[in-house]
C-alpha cells in the first residue's frame, strides 16, 4: 500500500477543506442567525484576495498581515450593505428566497466591478514562503497551504469563542434560538444582525485570502468557491460553527482519499455523490444546527 | 387576474416592438459605408481573460486597416456581443449578427465548445467563419464555410515538441512519461498525438490520468509521478491547474527532464504570475510572436508600447491573424459575397503572421506547429530549427530553492 | 379566482387566443431568423421556469439542479435520434421520450432527495446536477469530453428554426396549461399545503411524499422535452453547455423574480429577464451590462420582495375599494 501518496493526498485535502470551512463559517452564521443566504459571500472573500494581492505587489505586505486592515474594512462595508440592502429584505414573507435573489444581484455587481478594476487576468500570490516546504519523515508540508490551514483553525476558533464567551456573541446565539424572547430581554435584533453580518463578511475576507494562498483566482472564481461553500455549510449543519469546520475536514478527507485511490476523473463526481448520500442519510447535515 | 394578464401582454408586446424598432434602426444603419464585422466573444465570465486578448488583436487589425484606407476602400467596424461565456448565447448572437445586424463578415469566437456550436450556424447561413475551431473533430463535420486560420488544434499542439524530441539522440530522451490531462475537448484532442508519438519514440506511458476541472489539489499528482520515476511530465491543463502542478512540483522537489504544459502556459499571466518558477516549460503553439513572417515585428512593437509586454500574447495574434486571413479572402474575391470569399480562400494561398497557409477541403491549413520553451521569463521558439530563437534548455535544471 | 364573471373570462380567452395567434404566425411573416431563435429561447425558459414552479413555487422545494433534467433530455434525444435515424420528424418526436427519461430519473433521485427539506433539498439537487454533468463528461459512450454532434433537420435555416420555434411554443403552451390546471386542482392545493406546513398537511390526509414525487417528475419532464428540442437547435451538445449550473440558477431566479405563487409569475419572470438581458447585452458595454443586470435584482427585490406578480396583486387589492 502506498501510504506516502495516501497521507500526502489527505494532507492536501484536509488543508483545502479547512480553508473552505473558514470561508463557510460566516456564510453559515448569516444563514443561521438571519435566515439570509448570502450568495455574494464568496465574492467579498475574493475582494480581500485581490486587495491582498495588490498590497503584496505594491508594498510587499504579507497577505495574511493585510487582513489586519482588510477584515475591519470588510466589516464596515458589510454593515453598510446590511443597513441599506439586506435589512429591507428581511421583512419579506420568504426571507431565504428574497435574500438569495438580492445577494445574487450583489454578487454579479461585485464580480463585474472587480472585472472593471482588476481585469480578467488570473492572479497568483507569490510570497517568500511560496513553494517552501518542511519535511516530516517522507511527507512534505508546503508553507503557504499550511499557513492557510493555521489561519483557518485560528479563524474558526476565534468565531467559536466569540459566540460562546462574549456578551455580543451570546446575544447572537440568543437572537438565533429565540428571537422574540431575546428582544424582550433588550437584545437589539437589528444591531446584532448587523454585527453578525459584518463579522461573517470579515471572516469571508480571511477565507478568501486563505484560498488565494492555495489557488490562483480571477474575478469569476467566487462562483466556484460558492459551490464548495454550500457543501461545507449544509453538510456541517446550518449555523453550526464547529460543524462547518468538521464538514470542511470531511470533504477534504473524501477528496484526498479519492485522489489517492480513484482515477482522477471520478474524484469530483464521487465527492458530490458521497455528499448526496450523507445528506440522504442525515437530512439536516451531519451535525444539528445550533450556534 | 385579468388586468395582470392584459398588463403582461402589453409589456410583452411593448418589448417585442422595442426590439423590432432597434432591429430596423440597425438595419437602416447598414446602408452607410463601413464594413461591419460581427459576432460574440465571452467578454465576461469564465473565459473573459482570453477573449480580452482576441478582442484587442482584432481591434488592432481594424485600426491598421482603417489607417491604410480600409477594406475594399471601406472602413471596417466591429460589432462585438458579450456571450457571457455561454455557448447557447454565442449561437443566438451569431444568428443576430447574421440576420439582424446583417453583418458583412463574421469573426471567430472562443472557446472551442462555443466555436463548435457556432460553426454549424455559420455553415447554415453560408457565412465564412475563420476561427480557431474546436479541434479536429469539428473540422470533420463536413462544413465548407469554416476555416482554421490558424486553428487551435489539440491534435497538432505537441507536434513541434515531439519533432524536436525526435531529433535528440535516443539515450538522451526521457524514458517514462506521466500524462495528466484535463477532461474537456482540449484535453481529449491532445491525446491521439501523445499516444502515437510516445510510442514511436519508445517512451513508456507510466501514468495516464484525466481530471475534471477544478483540480482540488495537485500534490498527489506530483507525488505519484515522482514515485513512479517519470522523467517527463505532461500537464495538459489550463492556467489554474497548471500553476498548481508546477508549484507542487517545485515544493516536492520533483525534477523531471522536461515539463510540458499545454494550454495554460501560453497566456501572459503564466510568466507574470509564476515568475522564474514558470521557466523551462515546453509548450506548443500554432502562432508565435517571434516568427519571421512579415507583420510580427509591428505587432510586437504595438504590444510593447501599449501593454508593456515583450511580445504579443498568442490570443492577441490569433484575433489579428483570423481577420488577416478573412480580409485576404475578401480582397481576393473582390467583394463581400460569402461563397466567393470561401471559394477564393479554398483555392489560393494566404499570407499571414502565422506564415503562408493553403486551406484544404476541411478548411484547414497544412499542420503547423511550433515548439516553445519559457527561458528567463521569455517565450522562446525552439522548433522548427529555421525559425528557432533559442536553444532548448534540456534537461530542465533543478528547482532553485 | 372562483368569482371571475363570464365576460371577464371571455375577454381573457380572446386575449389568449389573440396572443397565441400572433405568436403562431410570427415566424412565417419572414422576420430575421434571430428573432425566431430569440423567442424560441424565451419560450424555452418560460417552459422551464413554469415547470420548475410546480416543485419550487407551489411545494416550496427549491431545486437547484433542473439543468440536470434539461441536459438529460438533450443527451437522451441525441442518442435516440442516432438510434432511430435522424430526420426532422424523428428529431422532434424523440424529444418526448427524452422528457420521459428525465422524468424517470427525477423519480429515482426524487425518492431519497425529497425527504430533505428547505436548503438541504436545494443543495442535494445542486450536487445531483454536478454528478450527472461530470459523469456524462466521463462516459465515452455519451461522447465524453468531446460532446456530441447531432445530425438531421436538413432544412433551410428559416424553416428549421421556425419548426423548432413552433414546437417550443407548443411545449410552452402545454406546460403553462398543465401548470395552470394543477394550480387550481386538488393536486395544487396539496402542494401548497405542503409548502405551508408539511406535517399539518400530512395529518389532513395529504399524501405528501406521493404529491411531491409527482410534482418533481412532472417538473422534470418538461425541461427534459425542452432539452431534447434544444439538442436539435444547437446541433452540438456538450456537458458544459446543457448541464450549465448557471442555467439551473437562472430558472430559479426567473420563477421567483416573477413570483412563485401563481402560474403567471414564472412566465412574467422568464419573459422579462430574457428580454432585459438581451437588450442589455445589445446596447451596453459588457461589464456595465452585467452590473445593471445585477442591480435589477436588487431593486426588484427591495421593492417587491415577493416577486413581481405578488406586488401587482397587492397593489390592486389595496387600490380597489372592496
Amino acid at each position: 500500500m502506498n501510504t506516502v501518496l495516501l497521507v500526502q493526498s489527505l494532507i492536501g485535502g484536509i488543508i483545502m477543506g479547512s480553508v473552505y470551512a473558514l470561508l463557510g463559517v460566516g456564510f453559515s452564521l448569516t444563514w443561521g442567525v438571519m435566515r439570509v443566504i448570502h450568495i455574494s459571500h464568496a465574492a467579498f472573500g475574493l475582494i480581500a484576495a485581490f486587495v491582498a494581492y495588490g498590497c503584496l505587489q505594491r508594498w510587499g505586505i504579507d497577505p495574511i498581515a493585510s487582513l489586519v486592515f482588510m477584515v475591519p474594512l470588510l466589516f464596515c462595508c458589510a454593515c453598510f450593505v446590511y443597513r441599506f440592502l439586506i435589512l429591507p429584505v428581511t421583512k419579506a414573507r420568504e426571507v431565504i428566497v428574497s435574500s438569495m435573489i438580492l445577494t445574487f444581484g450583489i454578487a454579479i455587481i461585485v464580480e463585474n466591478i472587480m472585472l472593471l478594476i482588476w481585469g480578467p487576468d488570473p492572479r497568483l500570490i507569490t510570497t517568500w514562503y511560496t513553494s517552501r516546504v518542511f519535511i516530516v519523515g517522507p511527507f512534505y508540508f508546503q508553507y503557504a497551504p499550511v499557513a492557510g490551514f493555521v489561519m483557518a483553525v485560528a479563524g474558526v476558533g476565534v468565531i467559536h469563542l466569540f459566540l460562546k464567551k462574549t456578551y455580543t456573541g451570546k446575544a447572537v446565539r440568543a437572537a438565533w434560538q429565540q428571537s422574540d424572547a431575546a428582544q424582550l430581554y433588550g437584545v437589539n435584533l437589528t444591531r446584532i444582525s448587523m454585527i453578525t453580518f459584518g463579522l461573517a463578511v470579515g471572516s469571508a475576507g480571511a477565507g478568501g485570502v486563505g484560498l488565494a494562498l492555495l489557488y490562483s483566482f480571477e474575478p469569476h472564481a467566487h462562483n466556484l468557491w460558492l459551490i464548495y461553500l454550500f457543501l461545507v455549510v449544509i453538510v456541517g449543519g446550518v449555523g453550526n460553527v464547529l460543524g462547518t469546520a468538521a464538514a470542511g475536514v470531511l470533504i477534504g478527507i473524501i477528496t484526498g482519499l479519492s485522489l489517492a485511490f480513484l482515477p482522477y476523473q471520478w474524484v469530483n463526481p464521487l465527492t458530490f455523490g458521497l455528499l448526496m448520500a450523507v445528506l440522504a442519510v442525515r437530512p439536516h447535515g451531519l451535525f444539528r444546527s445550533e450556534v | 387576474m385579468r388586468r395582470d394578464f392584459v398588463k403582461g401582454v402589453l409589456v410583452f408586446l411593448l418589448l417585442v416592438g422595442f426590439s423590432a424598432a432597434f432591429c430596423l434602426q440597425s438595419a437602416g444603419a447598414q446602408e452607410k459605408k463601413p464594413i461591419i464585422i460581427g459576432g460574440s466573444l465571452p467578454l465576461t465570465g469564465e473565459f473573459a481573460e482570453t477573449a480580452k486578448w482576441i478582442k484587442l488583436g482584432m481591434e488592432y487589425w481594424g485600426q491598421e486597416v482603417n489607417k491604410k484606407g480600409g477594406l475594399l476602400g471601406r472602413p471596417v467596424e466591429f460589432k462585438i456581443y458579450d456571450d457571457e461565456s455561454n455557448a447557447n448565447k454565442a449561437v443566438t448572437f451569431a444568428e443576430k449578427a447574421i440576420t439582424v445586424d446583417k453583418v458583412d463578415l463574421l469573426f471567430g469566437g472562443y472557446p472551442g465548445t462555443a466555436a463548435r456550436a457556432v460553426m454549424p450556424v455559420a455553415e447554415k447561413h453560408k457565412y465564412v467563419y475563420v476561427s480557431m475551431g474546436g479541434h479536429m473533430k469539428s473540422f470533420e463535420q463536413g462544413y465548407t464555410y469554416c476555416f482554421g486560420g490558424p486553428p487551435l488544434m489539440g491534435e497538432w499542439w505537441y507536434e513541434g515538441f515531439f519533432l524536436w524530441l525526435n531529433s535528440l539522440p535516443p539515450e538522451q530522451r526521457p524514458k517514462r512519461a506521466a500524462l495528466y490531462t484535463m477532461n474537456n475537448p482540449i484535453g481529449a484532442s491532445l491525446m491521439s498525438s501523445l499516444y502515437t508519438w510516445l510510442k514511436k519514440l519508445g517512451i513508456e506511458i507510466v501514468i495516464d490520468e484525466k481530471y475534471n476541472l477544478p483540480l482540488p489539489d495537485a500534490t498527489p499528482l506530483v507525488v505519484k509521478a515522482k514515485q513512479m520515476n517519470c522523467d517527463i511530465l505532461f500537464s495538459n491543463g489550463f492556467f489554474d491547474d497548471g500553476v498548481m502542478t508546477i508549484r507542487a512540483a517545485k515544493a516536492l522537489d520533483y525534477n523531471p527532464k522536461a515539463i510540458v504544459q499545454g494550454i495554460g502556459s501560453v497566456i501572459p499571466a503564466w510568466i507574470k504570475e509564476l515568475g522564474p518558477d514558470g521557466d523551462y516549460v515546453f509548450s506548443g503553439t500554432s502562432l508565435y510572436n517571434k516568427l519571421k513572417y512579415p507583420g510580427n515585428d509591428q505587432l510586437n512593437a504595438y504590444v510593447k508600447e501599449k501593454f508593456n509586454l515583450p511580445g504579443y500574447p498568442v490570443y492577441f495574434g490569433f484575433g489579428y491573424c483570423w481577420m488577416q486571413v478573412l480580409a485576404q479572402g475578401v480582397e481576393g474575391a473582390g467583394g463581400l459575397d460569402q461563397t466567393k470569399i470561401r471559394d477564393w480562400l479554398k483555392s489560393h494561398e494566404v499570407h499571414s503572421i502565422a506564415g503562408p497557409m493553403k486551406f484544404d477541403a476541411k478548411g484547414l491549413p497544412a499542420p503547423i506547429n511550433f515548439c516553445t520553451q519559457i527561458q528567463n521569463g521569455k517565450v522562446e521558439l525552439i522548433w522548427p530549427k529555421d525559425q528557432a530563437t533559442a536553444e532548448p534548455i534540456y534537461p530542465k535544471p533543478a528547482w532553485k530553492k | 379566482m372562483a368569482s371571475v364573471c363570464p365576460t371577464k373570462t371571455a375577454k381573457k380567452v380572446v386575449g389568449i387566443a389573440l396572443l397565441s395567434a400572433i405568436l403562431l404566425v410570427f415566424p412565417w411573416l419572414g422576420p430575421p431568423v434571430y428573432f425566431i431563435s430569440f423567442l424560441y429561447t424565451v419560450f424555452m425558459f418560460v417552459c422551464m421556469a413554469s415547470a420548475w414552479n410546480l416543485i419550487g413555487g407551489y411545494a416550496g422545494y427549491l431545486s437547484f439542479g433542473h439543468a440536470a433534467f434539461f441536459g438529460t433530455g438533450a443527451y437522451a434525444a441525441a442518442m435516440l435520434t442516432k438510434a432511430v435515424g435522424p430526420g426532422t420528424a424523428s428529431n422532434l418526436l424523440c424529444s418526448i421520450p427524452s422528457g420521459l427519461v428525465a422524468a424517470v430519473i427525477a423519480l429515482v433521485v426524487g425518492y431519497p432527495c425529497l425527504k430533505l427539506r428547505g436548503p438541504y433539498f436545494a443543495v442535494i439537487t445542486l450536487c445531483f446536477a454536478f454528478v450527472v454533468q461530470l459523469s456524462v463528461q466521463n462516459l465515452g459512450v455519451l461522447g465524453g469530453p468531446d460532446g456530441l454532434w447531432i445530425k438531421g433537420m436538413d432544412l433551410p435555416v428559416e424553416t428549421g428554426r421556425s419548426i423548432l420555434y413552433e414546437s417550443m411554443l407548443l411545449l410552452m403552451a402545454i406546460t403553462i396549461l398543465v401548470v395552470e390546471r394543477i394550480e387550481h386542482s386538488k393536486f395544487g392545493a396539496g402542494l401548497r399545503a405542503i409548502k405551508q406546513d408539511e406535517e399539518v398537511a400530512q395529518t389532513m390526509a395529504v399524501n405528501a411524499p406521493r404529491l411531491k414525487m409527482g410534482a418533481f417528475a412532472l417538473s422534470a419532464f418538461f425541461p427534459g422535452v425542452a432539452g431534447g428540442l434544444h439538442a436539435s437547435y444547437l446541433t452540438y451538445i456538450h456537458p458544459t453547455i446543457v448541464f450549465d449550473v448557471n442555467m439551473s440558477i437562472l430558472i430559479v431566479l426567473m420563477a421567483l423574480f416573477g413570483g412563485g405563487a401563481s402560474w403567471l409569475g414564472p412566465v412574467v419572470g422568464a419573459v422579462l429577464l430574457s428580454f432585459i438581458n438581451e437588450l442589455l447585452s445589445t446596447f451596453v458595454k459588457a461589464e456595465l451590462a452585467r452590473i445593471i443586470y445585477g442591480s435589477l435584482f436588487i431593486v426588484v427585490i427591495i421593492f417587491m420582495p415577493n416577486g413581481i406578480m405578488e406586488f401587482i396583486r397587492k397593489r390592486k387589492q389595496t387600490g380597489s375599494p372592496h
